[in-house]
C-alpha cells in the first residue's frame, strides 16, 4: 500500500483548465472520495493518477515514486470503471486473472488469488461464464475481483456504482467499505453522488470547476462547509441560503432578523440546513434565534419526517425538515412561526 | 390483403434477382444449336461448354484471381484496420477523416489507371500480378477502413484502458483486447474486400490483360471477333459467381453492419 501525492496538477484542454493546479495528499490505507458536479475535474484527476490522461503540468507521486511519466501498467494501480469494462471474449475466471497473466505470474499464484477473490466477492459459481451472461451487480463484483487479485498499491474507482439500481447500489456500497477495511487498501473513488461520497469516505474531497473546494472528514465538511458551493452540494435537501446584510450586530435578510455577536458589518449569505429550522416551541429559547413568520406553502410527508416548503420574502422558498410528530394542526397555505438553531448557522461572505 | 401484396412483391423481387442466374445456368448446359434459340426450354443438356471452359485454362485464371484477391485482402486488412483504429480511437485527422476516407471511391478508375499503367511499365511489372495488386488496393483499402471504423467505434474505450492498467502496453492492449472484439467485422471485411478484388475487370484488363489474366478478364475474352461465345461464357460466369455468392450468404449480417457504419447491433 502507498499514499498518493498530487503537486500543482493541471490538465488543460484548449484554453480551459479542466483541472487547475490541484495539490492533494491522499493518505495510505484510506478511502478518499473525490466528489463534485459533472465537469468539475474529478474524473480527469483520477485518470491522470491512472496514467490514462497526460497532465499538462504538475507531478504525481505514488508512495515515494514519481509516476508522472510512467505508463499505466507500470504504476501498480488497479482501476474499476463505471461500465465495468469486462473483456467480453473472456470467461469470468480469465477476466479476473487477466492482470496476473499479463504480468506473467505463476499458475499457482494465479489460481490461489482468483480463488481468494472469488470467495471474497461471492462469484465462485460464475467463474466459467462469460460477462454477457451476468447481471449488472455480478459484473461489478467481477470487475472489483479483477482489481483485488492484482494486489496493487492503489485502487481507483470511477463511479463504479452508478450503473446499478438504487437498492443494489446501497448494498455494494457497504460491501466496498467492508472490502476496504479488510484489505486496508488505499482507495480513491470518484462520484457525483454526494450521499454516496458521505457514506464511503474516510476523507472527502469536494471539487468544482477544476479546483478543490474543501477536504476533510465527511461529517466535518457537512457541519462546517467553507463556502456556499460546498454548503449546497453536500447534504440533501440542500442547505438554505439567504442573502442579507449585517449592520450593528444584527443580520437582516428577507425579513429575517438575527442578533449576531461577532458579525463584521457588510453583505453576507446566511446558510441554514433544513433540519435546523424548527417550530417556535420545539427549541429551548437560548438555542433559538428570533422567531420569524413564514407561509407554509407545501407539506411533503416522508414517513418519520416531513419536508416543508416555507415562503418568506423573496422567491426562493426555505426548505425545512421536521419531525412528523410536531406537524400537529399545520395547514398548507397558513402562516406559522419558526426559528433557526442558533448554534448551527453559517455565514458566508 | 397486405400479406398477399407482400408475397407478390417478394416474388417479383426474387424473379428479378434469380432470373439472370437461372438463364446463365441454362445457357451453360445448352449446345451451340440450342443457344441460337434463347426461348427454347426443352433441350438435351450437355457438358460441352464446361469441358471447353475447363480445358481453355479458365481455372488458371481463377487461381490468378485468388492470388490477387488474397494478397490484396491481407495488405488491405492490415493497413485498413490500423487506419480505422487510428481514426476511430485516436481521432486522427479529426471527425472529417472518417468521411473523406471514401472520397477515393468516388474517383472514376480511369483517372488512376493511366498513372498506374506508366508506373507498372517503368517498374517493369506490367502484365504481372505486381501491377494488379496495388491497383486493387486503391479501392479496397478505403472500403476496408470505412468498414472497420464502425466496428472500432462500438468497442468501449474503457476496455483498452483497463488492459493498459492491467499490465499491457498500447500494442498488446490493441492486439489482445481490442482486436478480438472486432474479429467478426474483420472477417466480413476480408470477404467483402476479396469480392471487390475478385470482380474487378477494368484495372486487371488494362494492367495485366496478356499472360496473367484474372478471371473477369478471361471471361471478357469469350466476347470474340466471331461473336459472344454464350455457352462457354455462361459456364465461366458461374465459376466466377458461385464462390462470391456463397461467401456473401454467410456474412450478410456483418456486411450490413459494416456498410452501415456499425449501426446494426451484433
Amino acid at each position: 500500500m502507498a499514499g498518493i501525492r498530487l503537486e500543482r496538477l493541471t490538465k488543460r484542454y484548449g484554453s480551459k483548465n479542466v483541472v487547475d493546479g490541484i495539490d492533494l495528499e491522499i493518505a495510505e490505507g484510506q478511502f478518499t472520495v473525490l466528489v463534485g458536479p459533472s465537469g468539475c475535474g474529478k474524473t480527469t484527476s483520477l485518470r491522470m493518477i491512472a496514467g490514462l490522461v497526460e497532465p499538462t503540468s504538475g507531478r504525481i507521486y505514488i508512495g515515494d515514486r514519481d509516476v508522472t511519466d510512467l505508463e499505466p501498467k507500470d504504476r501498480n494501480i488497479a482501476m474499476v470503471f463505471q461500465n465495468y469494462a469486462l473483456y467480453p471474449h473472456l470467461s469470468v475466471r480469465d477476466n479476473i486473472s487477466f492482470g496476473l497473466r499479463a504480468r506473467k505470474k505463476s499458475k499457482a499464484v494465479i489460481d490461489e488469488r482468483v480463488e481468494y477473490a472469488a470467495h471474497l466477492l461471492n462469484v465462485r459459481e460464475l467463474l466459467d461464464r462469460k460477462p454477457g451472461e451476468l447481471s449488472g451487480g455480478q459484473q461489478q463484483r467481477v470487475a472489483i475481483g479483477r482489481a483485488i487479485v492484482r494486489q496493487p498499491e492503489v485502487f481507483l474507482f470511477d463511479e463504479p456504482l452508478s450503473n446499478l439500481d438504487a437498492k443494489l447500489r446501497v448494498e455494494m456500497r457497504t460491501e466496498l467499505l467492508r472490502l476496504q477495511r479488510a484489505l486496508g487498501a488505499t482507495m480513491v473513488y470518484v462520484t457525483h453522488d454526494q450521499e454516496e461520497s458521505m457514506a464511503l469516505a474516510d476523507e472527502l474531497v469536494v471539487m468544482n470547476a477544476g479546483s478543490i473546494q474543501q477536504r476533510g472528514r465527511p461529517q466535518d465538511v457537512y457541519d462546517h462547509p467553507t463556502n456556499t458551493f460546498v454548503s449546497t452540494f453536500i447534504g440533501s435537501p440542500a442547505m438554505n441560503l439567504v442573502e442579507g446584510e449585517i449592520a450593528s450586530g444584527v443580520y437582516e435578510g428577507r425579513g429575517i432578523r438575527i442578533a449576531v455577536l461577532d458579525g463584521l458589518p457588510g453583505p453576507v449569505t446566511l446558510g441554514v440546513r433544513p433540519e435546523h429550522i424548527h417550530f417556535i416551541d420545539d427549541l429551548p429559547k437560548e438555542e433559538a434565534t428570533e422567531p420569524f413568520e413564514a407561509l407554509v406553502d407545501v407539506i411533503e410527508p416522508l414517513g418519520a419526517r416531513a419536508m416543508l416548503s416555507l415562503r418568506v420574502g423573496g422567491s426562493q422558498p426555505l426548505r425545512a425538515v421536521v419531525d412528523s410528530r410536531w406537524l400537529g394542526g399545520l395547514i398548507e397555505g397558513e402562516f406559522s412561526e419558526f426559528v433557526f438553531d442558533r448554534n448551527r448557522l453559517h455565514f458566508f461572505r | 390483403m397486405m400479406n398477399r401484396l407482400r408475397r407478390v412483391l417478394i416474388a417479383v423481387a426474387l424473379l428479378i434477382v434469380v432470373f439472370p442466374y437461372a438463364w446463365v445456368v441454362i445457357s451453360s448446359i445448352k449446345s451451340q444449336a440450342d443457344l441460337s434459340d434463347p426461348t427454347r426450354l426443352v433441350f438435351t443438356p450437355t457438358l460441352v461448354n464446361w469441358r471447353a471452359v475447363v480445358e481453355g485454362g479458365i481455372l488458371g485464371s481463377a487461381a490468378t484471381s485468388v492470388v490477387v484477391g488474397v494478397v490484396t485482402v491481407v495488405i488491405a486488412l492490415i493497413s485498413g484496420t490500423l487506419a480505422a483504429y487510428s481514426i476511430s480511437k485516436l481521432r486522427t485527422g479529426g471527425d472529417k477523416t472518417r468521411f473523406t476516407v471514401l472520397l477515393s471511391e468516388m474517383m472514376p478508375p480511369a483517372v488512376l489507371v493511366i498513372p498506374l499503367f506508366f508506373l507498372a511499365l517503368s517498374a517493369g511489372v506490367r502484365d504481372t500480378l505486381f501491377a494488379v495488386i496495388p491497383a486493387h488496393l486503391t479501392f479496397v483499402v478505403p472500403v476496408v477502413t470505412w468498414f472497420m471504423i464502425g466496428f472500432f467505434d462500438a468497442v468501449p474505450d474503457e476496455l483498452e484502458e483497463q488492459a493498459r492498467v492491467d499490465g499491457y502496453g498500447r500494442v498488446r492492449a490493441f492486439s489482445k483486447v481490442v482486436l478480438p472484439q472486432v474479429l467478426p467485422g474483420l472477417g466480413a471485411a476480408a470477404i467483402f474486400a476479396f469480392i471487390l478484388s475478385w470482380n474487378d475487370l477494368f484495372y486487371a484488363l488494362i494492367l495485366a490483360g496478356g499472360n496473367t489474366r484474372t478471371l473477369p478478364v478471361a471471361i471478357a475474352g469469350f466476347n470474340t471477333f466471331r461473336g459472344v461465345e454464350l455457352g462457354t461464357m455462361s459456364a465461366a460466369i458461374l465459376i466466377s459467381v458461385v464462390p462470391v455468392l456463397t461467401a456473401s450468404f454467410f456474412v450478410q449480417r456483418r456486411l450490413i453492419q459494416g456498410l452501415s457504419g456499425g449501426g446494426v447491433k451484433g
